[in-house]
Formats: C-alpha cells, structure tokens, sequence
C-alpha cells in the first residue's frame, strides 16, 4: 500500500515562525485513513496553528503538509474540498433560515446549482432539522445550532473533519450526543483531527492522540500506549494530612524501596507488580506507624498523570494558576518589607 | 469556478442579511435624514425685510431696474450707500446683513470678473441665507450670457450658481450623500468585523473561494445597500418639500454620484474593518473619518462660509465634489460640462481608490 492509500494527512518537520516566536518547531506526523487523530496541549501549545496550516489559512515557514496525497502548496482547492472544519464557536448566521445556511455554503463548495436544493436537503435530514429548514437560525437552541454548524461543515462531503474542541462549553447530554455523533461520521469512514481540552474525551474518542507541547511532540500514540509512558503498571496514590507527608515519604523509601512523588498533597508511585500484595503491606505498616491515611488507591494511570508527565502541567488553565502564584509573590514582597 | 460566482455568493449573503433585518436597517437610515431636514429646513422661512446695502457704480437704467427688482415683494431692504468701504463698515458692524456692490460695467462682465458682487456676513446666515438666492435670483434675470455673480464671505471670494433660492434644496443635497456616507461605513461594510468576531470570515476562507471574493461581495453589497439609503434620502427629501431643478433626467445625475460615493464608502470601511478587530474602534475611527469629510464638503452650509484655514480642505475633500454635483442639478437645474468632469471625476477616483486599498489590506488579513 503505498502511503497516499494508507494516510490522510502526512506533516512532514513542520514549522511556522511569527517574528522571532516558533509557534511550531518541526513537526512530523502521519494520521492513517479512517483514524480518530487528537491534539492535546496546553493553551499556547501549537495546536490551533498546526490546524490552521492544515486548512491553508496559515502558510508554514518550512515542511511539508500532504493531504490525500496532495501537496497543499499546489492544490489548495482541491484540498480544500476534502476537509471540513468545525470551529469552536458555532458559527451560523442567525438571522438567515437554516436553509439559506446551508445554500450558502453549498455555493461556497462550487456544488452544481441543480443539486444543492437536494444536499441541503438531505443536510437537514441528517441534523434533525427537517422540519425546522425555513426558521431562522438565531432562534435555534444550542445543540441545534450546534447540529446545524456540523452538517454546514460537512455541506461538500469532506474526506477529513477537523473539529476544533467540539464539546467546549456543552452539557453533558449534548457533549455525550456530540460524541456519538463524531463516532458515526467516523464509522461512514471519515478520518477526524480533533483539539480537545477534555483528557477524558481524548481517552474515550481518539484512536491515537499526539500530546503537543511548547510547539513540539512530546508524545504520539494510542491512549494505552501513552499511559504505558507514565507507569508500567499501577499507580499507587496515598493522600495523608499534610504534617504527616515528609514522614510517609520517608518511611516507604526505607521500608519498600519506592520513592514517593507529591503531586499537590497526593503521593504517587507507580507499581510494576504484585498489586494487591503491595497496596496491603503498606496499608498495614502505615496503619502500624499511627498515620492516618486519608485514601489509598490503586489505579491505571489516567490521561490527567500521561498529561502532567509529558507537559508538566494541569491541562486547566496553568497560565491562570501561574498568574495567580506571581500575584501572591508580589504581595509576599510587599508583607516583606 | 469563477470569481464572480462567488463574489455573487458572497452578495447574496449579505443581501439576506440585510432583507432580514430590512425594517431596522431602514429606519436607522432615515432617522437622521429626517430629523435634519425637517428642524434645519426650514432655516429661513419667513425672513422678510432684511437690511442689505447698495453700492452703485453703474447708475445706469439697467442697474435701476435691478434695484426696483431687489426692493420689490418686501424680502430686503434696500439701503443705498455711496462707496463699498461705507458698506463694509455697515457689514462689519451688523446693521446690514449684506453689501452688494454693482460696478460700472453692469449687466456686462467687468474685464471678465462679475459685475456684481455679493457680501455678507456670516454671523447672519439665516438672513444672508435668505439675502443671498434672493440677489442671486435677481442677477439671473439680467442673465445676458456675461453678467454673473460673485459672493464674498466678508473678504473671501467664492464663486456660486443657484436658481433655487431655498435652504432645504441646500440642505438636501448634504443630507442625501450623509445617507450615503454613512450608510456605507456603518452598514454593509461594518459588517466585516462582526463576520471576524462570529467566525464567518475563517469560515469562508477554508472554503475554495479567494479573498478577493469577499471583498467583492461585500463591495457590492455595501454599494447596494448604501445606494438603497441614497435612495431613500431622495425620496425623503422630495417629500419634504424638496424639488430637482433639472427634473426627472437630474435624478439620474444624482443615482449616478449617489453610486460613485457609495462604492467609495463601501471601500474605505472594507479597508478599516481589515485592520480593526472591534467595533467600538471601528465606530470611532469611521466617525472621525467621515464626519468632518462631510462638515468640510459644505453640505450644512456653504463652503464659503467657513474659516479660510479650512477653505483648502474643502477643496481636497472628494465629498465636496459629489455635494456640488448635486446641487447643480437640484438648485442649478443644469450641469455644465466643466463641473461634470471635474466632480464625477474626482469621485470616481475617490471610489477606486477606496476600492484598491481594500483589496490590498483584506489580502494582508489573516482570517
């Protein structure tokens, strides 16, 4: 098979500088036909600039991007034909009917003037808006407008669907129907790249999710695969009062050898093997040494430590909790004084 | 497909937004028309007897014929004076609110220059505003093809034309390319920005059609929708009193300006909504664009009558042109070749240009 059939998207040492700042600093990597691909990364990573470039809005200061095997340096139209994108925000224009939407775009893509009555048709159907086709957008709810940006996205049949966050600011119910949603298209075989800042929606959707940090890959592989990467087996987590974390530390290092890591107040190591052997010798000695144990678990590595591990941060806003700790700094200074 | 496909697309769009919002967009464009024609219009109105000063050098049965016609109906009164310097002093010191001064050559022109003069003071303007069409009306009747008028703001000189003699038909003129102004700035135009903040331009753009498309669209559809307020402002005006010297044909003098401004419009707020993310930024910058381009173009009030630091922006100002051009044809009730050239051609080149630069700076724009 040669690698235009097996790959939708190849990006071969991809770069995008804007003035001396590299957004994107050689990216390589390759989403198979028919993949559920996500980009994971803090705010600021080079997520939306990778997209961007793939789109044709942003053109790269050096490498390669090859779409269905077209080159998107010679082939912008076609390109641009075969993906569609969903942005974050729902974009429609509320004051025209959902019809008139969907016609636009419909002209937009170049669809013969004869068959574009019969694709908003059908766009209407597949959104659940039949019967809603000549009332005006703006007076749709959410998750209709929602729907309605979905199939005016995909107006022109893409090969490839780009969303970017598509359950950023949902309900559950809707975040839940938007997940099966996602996994529908995919199953009619269209290869999805999606952004998200839900750890849990790359576990659950993405059949292989590239962790993107600082404008660089910090890993790329299947949820599993990635988790294999914080710890080869189970992690062990131990919350006990705070006077008593040096202690703790401490005696486990003596008693068993494991170097215990405090994650904000939780004290983590992970496990190769004899689980449920260890987990209860330490429960016991710590029991022994009169430490009161808050919780004591056991568990699978989650997204949440593969994400922390790989970019050194809380996926929720660190530059917000960075801000914050440089404001307490100040007014130490200022008590300083 | 083509560029003009989906420029027309791209039009089509913008027209369904504006049809859906058809009655707001109306009335927020005739609001300020009206509100200007119906409290300034009538400027003016039952003046009578205002006091304006003779000077005669000619003495000749002509010139007293002129005077018989200037003293008859009661508009003015008449006070004779023997030299121009007595007159200016009257002027100067309010008790007449103009000074027309006849030289000797009268009704023939003077070594080419008028043989009338017309002074008058600015602090006076809703008599002189009346005073001067009067005078002016007068001169007309003694038209043999070389007497003409010429109308001094106390020392600065400015030719005029005019038959009409209201202020409204004044008036009309300005408030008409107002619409227009306006229109294009804050109406279709503006529309960029809220397109960029709501999503829709990155929207187009991952579709195969250009840049340039865009524009066009919105080029076009802002020349529409600014020619429908241009419209609007006619009929306004019309029915309020107004009246096209010229007739009929005039109208189509005036929708052939209306346009050029229009699209110049359209333009100049494509290339500001290309560099300015807000609207509250847009606002201010576009108001303080096309307010005083407005002001200076003498749509209020002549251009004659203010101060002489400002005269040469007068003259750069494209608006003056298209402000003339109109009024020839709704006080003059012609339009003489020379004027014709010189006014559709500075606006037609003010259009382009504005359309230029938006293409040029839409192009710079990322999303």
């Amino acid at each position: 098979m040669s690698s235009a059939e097996q790959y939708s998207v190849e990006i071969a040492n991809l770069w995008k500088k804007f003035g001396d700042f590299e957004a994107v600093k050689g990216i390589s990597f390759k989403i198979k036909k028919g993949e559920i691909f996500g980009l994971l990364g803090p705010n600021g990573a080079g997520k939306t600039t990778i997209l961007n470039m793939i789109l044709g809005l942003l053109r790269p200061t050096n490498g390669k991007i090859i779409i269905e095997g077209r080159d998107n340096r010679n082939d912008g139209e076609e390109i641009k034909q075969m993906i569609g994108f969903m942005t974050q925000e729902t974009v429609v224009d509320s004051y025209l009917t959902a019809r008139d939407n969907l016609r636009i775009y419909a002209r937009l893509y170049h669809i013969p003037e004869e068959r574009i009555e019969q694709k908003v048709n059908h766009a209407l159907q597949e959104a659940e808006l039949t019967s809603f086709g000549d009332v005006a957008a703006g007076t749709f709810s959410g998750g209709m407008q929602r729907r309605l940006n979905l199939v005016k996205s995909m107006i022109q049949e893409p090969k490839i669907l780009i969303l970017d966050e598509p359950t950023t600011g949902l309900d559950i119910q809707s975040r839940v129907n938007m997940w099966a949603e996602i996994r529908r298209l995919n199953k009619q075989g269209i290869t999805i790249i999606l952004t998200t800042q839900y750890l849990e929606e790359a576990d659950q959707l993405a059949d292989r999710i590239a962790v993107i940090d600082h404008g660089v890959i910090q890993a790329i592989g299947t949820a599993s695969e990635l988790k294999k990467l914080v710890a080869k087996g189970n992690l062990l987590s131990i919350t006990v009062k705070p006077e008593d974390v040096a202690k703790v530390i401490k005696l486990i290092k003596s008693k068993f050898g494991l170097e215990l890591i405090n994650k904000d107040g939780r004290l983590e190591v992970p496990i190769e093997d004899k689980y449920l052997e260890k987990l209860i010798k330490i429960s016991e000695v710590l029991q022994k040494e009169k430490i009161e144990v808050l919780t004591i678990s056991m568990h699978l590595p989650t997204m949440d430590d593969v994400f922390i591990k790989l970019t050194g941060a809380s996926i929720r806003d660190t530059t917000g909790e960075q801000q914050a700790n440089k404001n307490i700094a100040k007014i130490g200074g200022f008590r300083g004084r | 497909m083509g560029l003009i496909y989906d420029s027309m697309t791209i039009f089509k769009r913008e027209m369904l937004i504006f049809k859906s919002n058809l009655r707001t967009n109306l009335i927020r464009s005739m609001m300020f028309p009206l509100i200007i024609i119906i409290f300034f219009g009538n400027l003016g109105n039952g003046v009578s007897n205002v006091p304006v000063a003779v000077a005669n050098y000619a003495n000749n049965p002509t010139s007293m014929q002129f005077l018989n016609t200037l003293e008859s109906g009661g508009t003015l009164s008449i006070k004779a004076v023997t030299d121009e310097q007595t007159g200016l002093d009257m002027l100067r010191a309010g008790t007449v609110s103009a000074l027309v001064v006849i030289l000797p050559t009268f009704p023939k022109l003077q070594g080419g220059q008028p043989s009338v003069y017309i002074y008058y003071a600015t602090s006076q303007f809703s008599e002189s505003g009346v005073a001067i069409p009067f005078i002016d009306n007068a001169v007309s009747k003694y038209n043999d093809g070389v007497s003409s008028v010429q109308i001094q703001s106390d020392v600065n000189a400015v030719s005029t034309q005019g038959t009409s003699s209201s202020y409204r038909d004044f008036l009309i003129a300005g408030v008409i390319l107002m619409s227009v102004a306006f229109g294009g700035v804050f109406g279709g135009g503006m529309s960029i920005i809220i397109d960029r903040q709501l999503g829709n331009i990155k929207s187009f753009l991952i579709t195969p059609i250009s840049k340039n498309a865009i524009v066009l669209g919105k080029l076009f559809s802002g020349t529409v929708q600014s020619t429908i307020y241009g419209i609007l402002a006619i009929g306004l005006g019309l029915l309020l009193g107004g009246s096209i010297a010229m007739g009929p044909l005039g109208l189509v003098w005036i929708l052939a300006l209306v346009v050029f401004v229009a699209a110049a419009f359209s333009g100049i707020a494509i290339m500001l909504g290309s560099r300015i993310k807000t609207i509250e930024v847009y606002t201010i910058i576009a108001q303080t664009i096309v307010l005083p381009l407005w002001f200076l173009s003498g749509a209020f009030f002549p251009a004659s009558s203010s101060p002489p630091l400002l005269q040469p922006f007068n003259v750069a100002d494209p608006l003056t042109y298209a402000t003339n051009g109109i009024r020839d044809v709704m006080l003059n009730g012609f339009f003489p070749l020379n004027h014709v050239i010189l006014d559709f051609g500075v606006v037609i080149v003010f259009a382009i240009l504005g359309i230029i630069v938006s293409f040029a700076l839409f192009k710079n724009t990322i999303e």
